[in-house]
């Protein structure tokens, strides 16, 4: 019985460590949002989410107006109704039509401009962006910057681990493959994820717009500690950026070996879609 | 319409004859019933493992925690986390959901209700029971292998589930066992399509038939085109696990030639998507009917219906591509299934909408059959709409691999489909086991149910939209999920009292099976072919092969004497 009690008492009675400072509104809100298409994403969100509520209103009122106003008590003689006459059939084609052209229409359009005109417009070469090569493994993310050569896979190449720095109020853009299986690259502050595939190399740009330190994680089941295949994004400003940047410089004159292959694994970057790598 | 004669034979005497090698139809409905019910247990237990890690990380499991993980002390470890999610999953849908929905239902009704005297190819009915027997032996003996079982997910991603990811015997087994259980389904199903063409009994058209024969008709349908496909797929892995090929393999992986994963995530969704058509098919055909047969009104534009349903099956095989959208495919295909998976929608619309025309003026019974049936509508309503943000493809790429997506499968996959199945349970099991099952145990079970399923997986999707990524053993390591703590553990205890209720099921079940009331010949007064015939079903079915004279739901007929209903082999009544 002792026993019982403590495990009642262990989990199912909230304890002040338990018992976080954020109301139940505060606490479901999605990470904050950083980059300059996140509000696409939620806009479109919550007009699908109230265009859902609306016909989920009537589904509800069909279900519960229709159980309380029909119940055997209250309607005891069922009205011998197959649904086919015309008006019927017409008014059941109507709601059809009425919800694809409401909602899925809508939310595709909006989708679809989005789609085209903000996730797929990579920058540019002449416009000024951060270059990035990610390389995904069991259970880590490697980040590749090209240096002031700018040519990835070189020595001056600043290479780390499960730690990216971006500036804020510039477009990054990132070519991302896996050394070993499918993971994930997510931001959830920047509402966007993009799997990392051996043998493939795929794209992914933002501009963040907020400076700070946030979470990456890796949203692809890729083994055990999936769960632990964590880095950390930190926006600098334009400042910042560069003085980290130099100084890393300065430290991959001593780190990368010339003669150490498997330091190399970046790869010449891309300025097509993404293709097949070429095996070398 | 019979296209020969349907001889009958004596009935078997011996224990195995009778109960184990069974052609019976309605036996091996039993059979695979049980299967379901057990598997449903085990899937049911690992999904509360998989609660407890996530609302309590690093808390050992109650009760039989020390016993299952006695290394770790009773916590779930990190690796036997995977494996219960990926064996969660692969038990619930390939041996929990299909053998109940499809395996039960299906020969339980189709030959009841297409009036015939049992399945066209019985042998092959009762391999395919054996082989399901077989390919959950290969699943289960797969978790005594020393490295354990598949720990891919269910759905096993190359090259996560090559021995690049998960050296060891388990994987392998669960290739085997789920190419297995492909064939076994896939005799089913090519069983039932030729009993629905060949066995209708005379005057029954394609229309007369009652919507759940069409929910079952369409997803055998579905059935005999994609599990081989799934099979291939399995195949391929297989030989890239055991004989060293590199179908899946790419880059640094690929030590000779180079295949690639991506692949097999085209052949597995070929297959992936229209079977969460396969598995709720079944259960909109007996939502369908039963809200017709409680509402004692006919099933409002039950052609619609029935057309609704084919159309999206269909559909369901154009649009596998939206579970893809992150593996940034070609944009043309990204934007190509985004619209076609929204053209899903209007059968879906039409539909509901005859759901609800259904209900609208009848006279309606709250029943525990009933009680099931609006629940489905409820929560696929929910389930159906939840889709939309999953298919316009900016608001995946966010919610993609988070809980979000977890919710919304589990709505329509899970919630609905256990509800659906459970309204057929509670309604067929008079003309099983001829005794009724206890209404208000059913109701408490009912009510329990929806509560637990919808704080479950309402706050799976919520936590999914703060962006809980799936899979992950222990959330709490990112700071972005702090706050959801809460949360994760009101979805545990959700979990808990959803596990508890079932219980009143199992005893409602059991109990009802040996001492419930005995059961009339048609206790809920409703007029499709199986409720012709005493309770429980006889040897044989029909003495005489019925003559159909009027559709399955002819209810309310304001010139009939007596009762409210007809049965199809009666002249249908002028109104």
């Amino acid at each position: 019985m002792n026993l019982l009690l403590n495990f009642f008492m262990k989990y199912f009675v909230p304890t002040a460590e338990a018992a976080t400072n954020v109301g139940f509104f505060e606490a479901i809100k999605p990470p904050v949002d950083i980059s300059t298409y996140g509000h696409l994403v939620d806009s479109l969100f919550m007009l699908t989410t109230w265009l859902i509520l609306f016909f989920f209103f009537f589904v509800c009122l069909g279900i519960f107006g229709f159980s309380y106003l029909y119940n055997k008590k209250r309607h005891p003689k069922a009205e011998y109704d197959h649904g086919t006459s015309r008006k019927q059939i017409a008014l059941v084609a109507g709601i059809g039509a009425l919800v694809f052209i409401m909602v899925d229409m809508q939310i595709t359009t909006i989708s679809n401009r989005d789609f085209v005109n903000v996730f797929l417009k990579y920058p540019t070469e002449t416009e000024k962006q951060v270059r990035v090569q990610v390389l995904g493994q069991q259970w880590a993310w490697n980040f590749r910057y090209p240096g002031k050569d700018e040519i990835f896979n070189t020595e001056d190449d600043v290479v780390t681990l499960n730690d990216l720095r971006v500036p804020v109020n510039t477009k990054v853009i990132f070519q991302i493959t896996s050394k070993d299986v499918i993971h994930s690259l997510y931001f959830p502050n920047a509402r966007i994820k993009v799997d990392a595939m051996p043998g493939r190399i795929s794209r992914l740009w933002y501009e963040l717009t907020k400076t700070g330190i946030y979470d990456i994680a890796c949203a692809e089941m890729c083994g055990t500690f999936h769960y632990r295949m964590q880095a950390k994004l930190t926006v600098y400003s334009q400042a910042e950026y560069d003085t980290w940047l130099n100084e890393m410089q300065e430290r991959s004159r001593f780190t990368t070996e010339p003669d150490k292959n498997d330091l190399y694994w970046g790869w010449q970057w891309k300025q097509t879609a993404p293709a097949t790598l070429s095996k070398n | 319409m019979a296209f020969f004669e349907q001889d009958i034979h004596d009935a078997p005497t011996t224990f195995l004859s009778k109960y184990v090698i069974s052609y019976d139809h309605k036996v091996i409905a039993k059979q695979f019933l049980w299967y379901g019910i057990a598997f449903l247990g085990v899937g049911g237990m690992m999904a509360l493992m998989i609660r407890w890690t996530l609302a309590f990380p690093g808390e050992p499991f109650p009760v039989i925690g020390q016993m299952l993980f006695p290394n770790s002390g009773g916590v779930v470890p990190p690796d036997t986390y995977a494996m219960l999610f990926t064996l969660h999953g692969t038990i619930m849908i390939f041996f929990a959901i299909t053998p109940i929905l499809i395996g039960a239902f299906g020969n339980f009704c189709i030959p009841l209700m297409i009036g015939a005297r049992d399945m066209v190819f019985p042998t092959l009915n009762m391999l395919s029971f054996w082989l399901a027997v077989l390919s959950a032996l290969l699943l289960v003996v797969s978790l005594f292998t020393p490295l354990g079982a598949a720990a891919g997910g269910w759905t096993s991603y190359p090259t996560l589930s090559t021995l690049i990811g998960s050296a060891g015997v388990g994987q392998t087994l669960w290739c085997l066992s789920l190419f297995v259980l492909g064939v076994s389904s896939t005799m089913g199903a090519v069983n039932y399509i030729a009993t629905i063409i060949t066995l209708r009994a005379p005057g029954m058209g394609y229309f007369d038939m009652p919507l759940t024969v069409w929910g079952l008709w369409l997803t055998a349908i579905l059935n005999a085109i994609f599990l081989p496909v799934l099979g291939a797929g399995l195949l391929l892995l297989t030989f890239d696990r055991v004989f060293g090929t590199t179908f899946f393999l790419a880059g640094a992986a690929a030590t000779s030639g180079s295949g690639d994963p991506v692949l097999f995530q085209h052949v597995f969704w070929i297959f992936g998507h229209p079977e969460v058509y396969i598995l709720i098919l079944p259960a909109w055909g007996i939502v369908s009917d039963l809200l017709s047969f409680f509402a004692r009104k006919p099933a409002f534009g039950a052609r619609a219906t029935a057309l609704s349903m084919t159309s999206i099956t269909i559909l369901s095989t154009v649009v596998y591509g939206h579970h893809m959208y992150s593996s940034q495919m070609s944009p043309l295909l990204t934007q190509s299934f985004m619209m076609l998976t929204m053209v899903i929608s209007i059968p879906s619309a039409v539909f509901f909408a005859n759901w609800l025309g259904t209900l609208w003026r009848g006279s309606l019974r709250f029943q525990t059959p009933m009680l099931f049936s609006l629940g489905v509508v409820f929560v696929f309503g929910l389930g159906g709409l939840t889709g939309l943000y999953l298919a316009t493809v900016s608001t995946d790429l966010y919610l993609h691999d988070t809980y979000f997506v977890v919710g919304h499968f589990h709505y329509t996959m899970a919630a609905s489909v256990l509800l659906g199945g459970f309204a057929g349970t509670y309604f067929w099991f008079p003309k099983m086991f001829g005794r009724m099952m206890n209404e208000r145990l059913g109701k408490i079970h009912f009510w329990i149910s929806m509560v637990g399923l919808n704080g479950i997986f309402m706050g799976m999707m919520i936590i999914g939209h703060a962006g809980m990524h799936r899979r992950i053993y222990n959330p709490f390591v990112y700071e972005f999920l702090q706050n959801l703590i809460p949360l994760n553990k009101f979805i545990t205890y959700s979990a808990i009292v959803m596990g508890l209720g079932q219980l009143f099921f199992v005893y409602n079940y059991i109990y009802s099976m040996y001492k419930g009331p005995i059961a009339t010949q048609n206790p809920w007064e409703v007029g499709t072919l199986d409720w012709t015939i005493p309770s429980p079903a006889p040897h044989y079915n029909f003495k005489e092969i019925p003559v159909v004279r009027c559709g399955p739901h002819e209810f309310g007929n304001p010139n009939l004497v007596g009762k409210d209903f007809q049965y199809q082999t009666e002249e249908l009544v002028k109104a």
